[in-house]
């Protein structure tokens, strides 16, 4: 059923690709470890994206303030790695400013809460992660602009022990990586 | 089986030799399996002939006193001391059974030249003398050794006393693998390399530690050889890459890797490094540990949405749910000699040390002071290591495996965690 609607999605990007010409089509069924496929010639797409970034390139300061302001982290439920349906819009204007500024690449840091074995923690961020990958790769952001670390309980943001503490440490984290 | 019993057959053998040379009584003073368990009382005098017999006496008498099972008389009301002959006379109105004495001499090129002696009051007899020669700086583990000698002479079972406890000490961010001995003492940075480094595994014979480490951005996994005092990386993906323990034949390196997606389970062969995925699921599966016999694996697995324990076969076949109490079970080992798992579970909003059978029966919670996680066996399986932050800072603390005297055993100016105990 997963696989349906995910192969249903793939198609539907593949359909609205052919319209605008520089969307990348992830060829991993679960989105994870996509390796990129470009539909059209090689030489086309990377000459599109040099126009773009010729007509409308941000300066590096821009880029820093931009994402500042819209690379907020991804919150998750208690031992959740699944993307919140009120997260979902947050991830869209990701993706969008990632699809128009193709020369950014993300690192996603998967964290968690103070709770819990480091070991499960370790993984619980690692699947934290590479959720939030396959989501933006599932709205055609190439998945080798996106990698992911997991950091577990490593790295909180916030030391008390409420749940309004614990909700701000589980989260994917963005980092600009070049 | 087979190669089970010719184990256990092989040790008679070692101990039959060893009371014909030492001339060991048969008699078991201390029967540590029995239910209703006395308590022996002993007396251990100070070594004579160096300015460290206090000191060799002390630490004997710290191990002895570390397994719960003898009961110590204040020396002050020793009539005789450890140059006099032993005369059973002297011990009996003290209620004492056993008596340890022994004199030490300071070699010429600084190596100290030790004797120890035990002997049973009741029957009026010499149940141990043996003769040890260390360098003077060596003293612990020399006490040790002793040590270890007077509890097989009196519960004819193999002590942990020689044993080493590993540890995951901060400082500020940094996290550095520690070692010290099972008593807490000798304490040493290892492994300081790395940004973050998880818990480390031991190899059977002791000679190997293997961890994770975040290195550069990266998690992989390290072997550390105590022999060449160097270190290798085993395995990255990439991805999340977490060390499991080593099997118990030291053949096998059981891990959880996330490099094709979710955390699964895969084993590496320490001799060809050929890694072989165990296990194919689309949920989290960590902290793998395998029974003695190489026969199972029991591992954390969040397929019921909640991480719960879960033994399979070493294939990766035949997976059953062990925990069926409480909502969130982690960190599970097996004990060496496969009759228990320890592990930690969530109760209200912290973590207890649990014991529970392999087949899911006789669960029984052994903590309820702080929160308490990482468990490990010590290599007779009788005491059970753990960290707990019960006394504000995380610390390493020691346990029998009924949960009976629980002590911090770490030192007080590293938080400490992630225990490991030696096989």
């Amino acid at each position: 059923m997963k696989r349906i609607a995910l192969l249903l999605v793939l198609l539907a990007l593949v359909v609205s690709g052919c319209a605008t010409t520089d969307v990348a089509v992830p060829d991993d069924k679960k989105g994870k470890d996509a390796g990129i496929k470009e539909r059209n010639g090689k030489d086309d797409v990377i000459k599109i994206d040099r126009d773009k970034i010729r007509e409308g390139a941000l300066s590096e300061e821009q880029i820093r303030s931009q994402m500042a302001s819209l690379f907020k982290d991804i919150h998750f439920g208690y031992n959740r790695y699944d993307v919140a349906d009120d997260e979902k819009a947050n991830l869209r204007k990701i993706a969008e400013w990632l699809l128009k500024n193709s020369n950014v690449s993300v690192l996603i840091e998967g964290h968690c809460d103070e709770r819990g074995s480091n070991e499960y923690n370790l993984a619980l961020g690692d699947q934290r992660a590479q959720s939030t990958k396959s989501y933006l790769v599932s709205l055609g952001v190439p998945a080798s602009r996106l990698e992911t670390i997991s950091f577990g309980k490593e790295k909180q943001v916030c030391m008390e022990r409420t749940e309004e503490c614990w909700l701000k440490n589980r989260r994917a984290h963005f980092v600009s990586s070049k | 089986m087979e190669i089970t019993r010719l184990a256990v057959t092989m040790c008679l053998l070692v101990v039959a030799l060893l009371c014909l040379t030492e001339n060991v009584a048969a008699r078991v003073y201390i029967d540590i399996n029995s239910p209703g368990l006395k308590r022996l009382p002993i007396a251990v005098l100070d070594f004579a002939g160096i300015a460290e017999g206090t000191e060799l006496a002390d630490i004997i008498k710290s191990d002895l006193d570390f397994t719960g099972l003898f009961v110590f008389i204040n020396k002050n009301a020793f009539i005789e001391d450890a140059t006099a002959p032993f005369n059973p006379d002297n011990w009996k109105p003290l209620g004492i059974d056993a008596v340890v004495k022994g004199t030490a001499e300071a070699e010429a090129d600084g190596s100290l030249s030790v004797v120890a002696s035990v002997y049973d009051v009741v029957e009026s007899s010499n149940i141990l003398k043996k003769k040890y020669a260390s360098r003077k700086d060596l003293i612990r583990p020399l006490a040790h050794k002793i040590a270890d000698d007077i509890y097989e002479a009196l519960t004819g079972q193999k002590s942990c006393f020689g044993s080493r406890i590993v540890f995951i000490g901060q400082e500020g961010d940094r996290k550095s693998i520690y070692l010290m001995d099972y008593d807490g003492q000798r304490v040493k940075k290892i492994v300081s390399k790395g940004d973050v480094t998880m818990k480390a595994h031991w190899s059977p014979d002791g000679k190997k530690l293997f961890y994770s480490s975040l290195r550069n951005g990266r998690w992989g996994i390290y072997e550390l050889d105590f022999d060449t005092v160097s270190e290798e990386k085993l395995f990255s993906s990439g991805a999340t890459d977490l060390a499991g323990d080593v099997t118990q034949d030291g053949n096998y390196l059981l891990f959880s890797s996330s490099g094709k997606g979710s955390p699964n389970l895969y084993r590496l062969h320490l001799g060809t490094k050929i890694v072989t995925r165990l296990t194919h699921s689309d949920h989290i599966e960590v902290s793998p540990s395998a029974s003695p016999d190489g026969k199972s694996i029991v591992y954390v697995a969040d397929k019921s949405t909640v991480p719960q324990l879960y033994i399979m076969s070493t294939d990766g076949m035949d997976s059953r749910r062990l925990t069926f109490e409480g909502g969130y079970n982690t960190t599970p080992e097996w004990s060496r000699s496969g009759d228990l798992i320890v592990y930690s579970g969530r109760e209200g909003g912290r973590f207890q040390i649990y014991t529970i059978k392999p087949n899911g029966t006789e669960l029984k919670q052994l903590t309820d002071t702080g929160s308490n996680e990482e468990p490990s066996f010590s290599p007779d399986g009788r005491l059970i290591t753990f960290t707990s932050d019960r006394d504000g800072v995380k610390g390493v603390y020691v346990m029998t495996v009924n949960g009976d005297g629980q002590k911090r055993i770490s030192p007080r100016n590293i938080r400490a965690f992630g225990p490991s105990w030696s096989h």
